[in-house]
């Protein structure tokens, strides 16, 4: 032991100093190598995309919530039924290893309506056309940002723009985004006779639902750049149990006053939203939400019916201080019934415009592309 | 008097309307016996039974509404709504934006049955305004089964308007009438339709 130059040691107790170390120089738990911080290397040439997104789990903090959420997608995307042991009373059927190794992961993705106006709507639209998701929940400016974006462009703005001055100018702000009111006044005109074909073909036997009316908008958009279209196409249902909540909302207001008459059943989409997550099995199921509100709320609440979602993944920069359920943990879900106790699930605080496309690029589209 | 219009007209039918009915400005189907005048600009190859026919469609048809431009109607104006005439009660309007084109709502009274009707129109767009006249006519009879009959500024007499349900009304010109006052009823007439909004006595015998 290092002497201080203490002079003969007076008042210097041997066992004191043994108490101090044994508080500041506290040995340590070894911990596992694998969870090692380290971050992307740069003067690696040729890191590259791949190279850096294998780099997140490693970087710390939200980086490593990332790198949580790519495994947990992968492995939504990788599980398949064959992986399981099969159950007792399950069929001849269901025992074929061939259907076992067909059966996947059926995959819920919901997102608001802010993140359609932004460019993560082309991310969306990548994952709808290629069949990689099940079911989509989103609020009412989730399904009509989309359709406006093929009739005109959104732009880039900024966040100081001041409001009086935007008005002025017919400028709608959405963050630093701006919507021309021109967009709107052409969605008015490009809807407003498809809700009267709509109403002259609703019946009793043929009754519109939220999920009937996306469908249908998203076949007559017939636009490869609009998710919706390609949602029509693959016949993957869009909820979205506010649709009045938006400017579809506005549009059927209008439309009412002069054509008054059309029913927008919601009590039937919440049957078959329901319906999607209770008669999943022998499915697993895999919830991937970005943003909180309505979308995540109502995710978590069908795959309660079936005792929970297998993985889970939130990408949302809300907070749980206020109890709000967007802001809520997974865990708090566990709790509820909506995700399983013996899933995984991720949260990752951070913009969604942000941390998507990184995930989509480690998962989805590396997996569609190949391992090039 | 000739007529000489300055653009080539086109007489499509000479049809009655009924009460209520407008006429569209460009017919799609023809009717089946079109009476069909053309005329160019300066000449004029009408009889007199020509010129009769053109002016009772102008009588019967073309003057029951005119357009105005849905931002310019007012609080207290008329218009036409659901094929009803009306006077506005409320107008608001909200300007261009996520709902689409600037629009005005108009909340008005149908002018003959009290209804509330609500519309909301593009202001940019053209709405009908009824033509709104009011005539008075003093009261001869009462007949059995409530027909008035009136006396016309021509002398002659008017005997097509029913009593008004409006029970105020009614029981001031009965009560009138059966004390042997004067009475001048002002009946309101717009898009074919036509009812006595109002009495007054005329002082003395």
């Amino acid at each position: 032991m290092g002497s201080n130059g203490g002079g003969d040691g007076a008042g210097f107790n041997t066992d004191a100093l043994e108490g101090v170390r044994a508080i500041l120089l506290k040995p340590s738990e070894s911990l596992d190598e694998s969870t090692r911080i380290a971050g992307p290397d740069f003067n690696d040439a040729g890191l590259g995309l791949a190279g850096m997104l294998g780099s997140l789990a490693s970087t710390g903090f939200q980086a490593s919530h990332l790198g949580d959420a790519i495994d947990v997608v992968n492995q939504m995307l990788d599980w398949r039924l064959s992986q399981e042991k099969p159950s007792v009373e399950c069929d001849e059927a269901e025992l074929d290893p061939k259907y076992r190794e067909s059966v996947k992961c059926k995959i819920f993705l919901g997102f608001t309506s802010n993140l359609v106006s932004s460019g993560i709507r082309d991310v969306i639209r990548f994952l709808v056309q290629h069949h990689m998701v099940d079911v989509i929940v989103t609020s009412a400016g989730g399904i009509e940002e989309d359709l406006i974006k093929c009739l005109g462009p959104t732009y880039r703005g900024d966040f100081s723009l001041p409001g009086a001055l935007l008005r002025s100018k017919g400028l709608n702000r959405i963050g630093n985004l701006l919507l021309p009111n021109d967009n709107y006044c052409k969605f008015e005109k490009w809807i407003m006779p498809v809700l009267d074909q709509m109403l002259l073909e609703q019946s009793t036997k043929n009754v519109w639902t939220p999920s009937k009316v996306i469908g249908r908008l998203g076949k007559e958009i017939n636009d490869e750049s609009s998710y919706l279209y390609w949602a029509h196409k693959n016949n993957i249902p869009v909820y979205c149990p506010a649709l009045t909540d938006g400017s579809i909302g506005d549009m059927l207001f209008c439309h009412a006053v002069h054509n008054p008459g059309l029913i927008i059943d919601i009590v039937q989409d919440v049957r078959l939203m329901n319906d999607e997550a209770i008669h999943a099995t022998p499915r697993k199921t895999g919830v991937i939400i970005l943003g909180g509100g309505l979308p995540k709320h109502h995710i978590c609440n069908a795959n309660m019916l079936r005792n929970g979602a297998d993985y889970a993944v939130y990408i949302n920069t809300a907070q749980e201080f206020d109890g709000s359920d967007s802001g809520a943990h997974p865990d708090e879900a566990v709790s509820w019934g909506k995700i399983k106790g013996s899933a995984k699930p991720v949260k990752v605080h951070c913009d969604a415009t942000i941390a998507f496309p990184l995930l989509v690029a480690a998962t989805f589209a590396h997996k569609f592309h190949g391992a090039n | 008097p000739s007529i000489r219009p300055s653009l080539p007209l086109r007489l499509v039918s000479t049809t009655p309307l009924a009460p209520g009915e407008q006429r569209p400005l460009a017919s799609p189907d023809p009717p089946e016996n079109p009476v069909d005048f053309e005329f160019s600009g300066g000449s004029s190859e009408m009889s007199d039974t020509d010129e009769h026919h053109f002016e009772s469609k102008a009588d019967s048809g073309a003057s029951k509404t005119y357009p105005q431009q849905a931002g310019a109607i007012r609080k207290g104006g008329h218009i036409v709504i659901k094929a009803r005439p009306c006077k506005v009660v409320e107008v608001s309007t909200s300007k261009t934006g996520k709902h689409g084109h600037a629009k005005c709502h108009f909340v008005a009274i149908d002018i003959f049955n009290g209804k509330k009707l609500e519309d909301i129109v593009p202001s940019s767009h053209n709405c009908d305004v009824p033509h709104v006249d009011r005539q008075d006519y003093q009261l001869i009879d009462i007949t059995d089964d409530g027909y008035v009959s009136l006396l016309t500024e021509s002398g002659n007499t008017k005997d097509d308007l029913k009593l008004p349900t409006d029970d105020v009304l009614l029981g001031q010109i009965k009560t009138g009438f059966a004390d042997g006052k004067d009475l001048i009823l002002s009946v309101m007439s717009a898009m074919g339709e036509e009812q006595i909004c109002a009495v007054k006595e005329i002082g003395g015998g």
